[in-house]
């Protein structure tokens, strides 16, 4: 009998497919449609040490098969995560990765010390897709020296697994994550949204900027799975345009011990259970006994 | 609520740049409340989001919707045929919460009469409907309205008051004594001038809000609108909404 369980970070996961943070609210929004137990793991919206209020709307804007999102990072921060949502994650059994971001290193080091270890949460995932506000709004995860520095500094404060969570608009993916392993990181998820940007036409100006994601973004993210999964010893997580279950093997084959789906739940909300499905058909059909038999099969 | 499929049984022109689009489902969508939408996977490979539109009316496995042809999504909607299969989401959000001591209120601008229209239809004629549009041939938007004279404005005063129809509603509050309460839908605008007219009465309104929207679940927070909470000022509009407390919008 073929079993989808992975083993990541030293727990034994029941699949490999997450959702990507932000983009199944607080967990329990889904609950009307299937439970939240469905995912190998829930990885939160982003959180912060203070809630933030996130951008003024619009902040969603459909590009060809693809969005560009200008959420702003809205959360209710951690003591309201671990207060009001928590619960709800503790009668379950899905494991949690806690996603968090700061604007400074200082918010980041405060943020990881403060999400005190527990049985539920397997990892940090850091969004080093942030905006630095003291070094002029440069983003965090561009410079391979920065990425060092802060995963050295978060990974001091806490006993909790980190996983890094990089940006593609680096000049080499590899040299950062590479940076990021260094300085001790546990795992990385390749990769964030890419920056983008739309001009409306009819009225001539910049209609929207923000961070895009949709099915264009794959190949990118698969090159990355592919070149860092090689170069590296730490367990990648591969996310960006998995529609579907031949994205997520791809991915898999590619090097990827476990896939995060997102904006494919807006499009289908129902495209987490099914990718589950079809993995687990797959492995039957082809007489895999696990999914790790997939891992890195087309990298060679 | 569930994603249930559907088939498109008839897709018309209620006038000239807006339909009505009736939808057989697979499976009863259950309980409905009027002011609660459903997300549509629109019938082409050219439109990637689900789009959000008030459920104009429901029963028996149909569903029906009124619609403003806007941009991308609904334009791929006006052409889609009878037959033509869909994915419909729902029902989502929180509707409206009926006050029941007062006489309710209905207030639509323009394709907003697809927010309050199950209202009017659950509330068999106990309320007062205003209607402001463009221009007369709008006022087909009304439907099976129509039959209990609704109060009418046009901006080119081609049927009914010439002017808003918050200006029409103000003029009849100022005249009447009656204990009321409004339910109201339309561009924002027209909140921003509701709030503005209604202010010194105090009376109890509830607005269905629009807002460009990924999932329709809060998942995204995508589709949120500014509040007066200053703790969290930004409220989902599908999971929040999209029926709020006009007092508590920040227009």
């Amino acid at each position: 009998m073929a079993t989808l369980a992975i083993d990541l970070l030293g727990k034994r996961l029941r699949n490999p497919v997450f959702n990507a943070s932000g983009t199944l609210g607080y967990g329990r929004e889904i609950e009307p449609l299937w439970p939240i137990d469905t995912l190998g793991a829930y990885v939160t919206k982003g959180l912060s040490l203070k809630p933030h209020h996130g951008n003024p709307p619009p902040r969603i804007w459909e590009e060809g098969t693809g969005i560009l999102n200008s959420i702003g990072l809205q959360n209710i921060g951690l003591e309201r995560f671990f207060d009001e949502c928590f619960p709800f994650f503790k009668k379950r059994k899905t494991p949690i990765i806690v996603n968090f971001f700061g604007f400074t290193d200082e918010e980041y080091i405060r943020c990881a010390e403060a999400i005190r270890p527990d049985p539920l949460i397997i990892a940090l995932e850091i969004n080093l897709s942030c905006p630095n506000v003291k070094k002029g709004g440069i983003c965090m995860g561009k410079e391979a020296q920065g990425v060092f520095s802060i995963i050295k500094a978060v990974k001091a404060v806490t006993k909790i697994p980190l996983i890094a969570k990089l940006t593609p608009e680096v000049t080499d993916i590899v040299q950062i994550a590479s940076a990021a392993v260094e300085a001790g990181v546990d795992g990385l998820t390749l990769l964030n949204t890419m920056p983008g940007a739309a001009i409306e036409v009819k009225s001539r100006r910049l209609a929207f900027r923000g961070g895009f994601s949709g099915p264009a973004l794959k190949p990118i993210a698969l090159k990355a799975v592919t070149d860092v999964s090689k170069a590296v010893s730490v367990p990648v997580i591969g996310s960006g345009g998995i529609m579907s279950c031949a994205d997520a093997l791809e991915y898999l084959m590619a090097g990827a011990r476990a896939v995060q789906v997102g904006t494919a739940t807006f499009v289908d909300p129902y495209a987490i259970p099914a990718i589950i499905e079809g993995l687990k058909a797959y492995l039957t059909t082809h007489r895999l006994p696990r999914t790790e038999a997939l891992v890195g099969l087309a990298r060679g | 609520m569930d994603d249930i499929a559907g088939r498109i049984i008839e897709n018309v022109s209620v006038c000239k740049g807006y339909y009505r689009c009736r939808i057989r489902l697979s499976k009863a969508m259950g309980k409905v409340d009027a002011g609660q939408f459903v997300m549509v996977k629109v019938p082409s490979s050219e439109v990637f989001l689900r789009r959000p539109f008030s459920i104009l009316d429901c029963g028996n496995k149909v569903v029906t919707i009124l619609y403003k042809v806007m941009g991308k999504g609904t334009d791929a909607l006006a052409r889609a045929a009878r037959d033509d299969r869909v994915m419909v989401l729902g029902p989502l959000g929180k509707g409206f919460h009926l006050e029941k001591e007062s006489k309710p209120i209905l207030v639509a601008g323009g394709i907003g009469v697809a927010g309050i229209y199950l209202l009017w239809k659950r509330l068999r004629g106990r309320a007062d409907v205003f209607f402001g549009c463009s221009t007369r041939k709008e006022v087909a938007l009304l439907g099976d309205i129509l039959r209990s004279h609704p109060h009418i404005s046009t901006l080119d005063g081609s049927k009914g008051f010439k002017g808003s129809v918050v200006e029409l509603l103000a003029n009849h509050l100022s005249q009447s004594r009656e204990h009321v309460a409004i339910y109201a839908c339309g561009p924002a605008a027209m909140f921003a001038s509701l709030k503005d007219r209604l202010r010194e009465t105090g009376l109890p309104c509830q607005v269905l809000v629009e807002e460009r929207m990924a999932c329709g679940l809060g998942l995204c927070f995508g589709c949120v609108t500014k509040t007066t909470d200053d703790h969290e000022p930004y409220k989902r509009v599908c999971m929040e909404g999209p029926v709020f407390d006009l007092w508590q919008l920040s227009l």
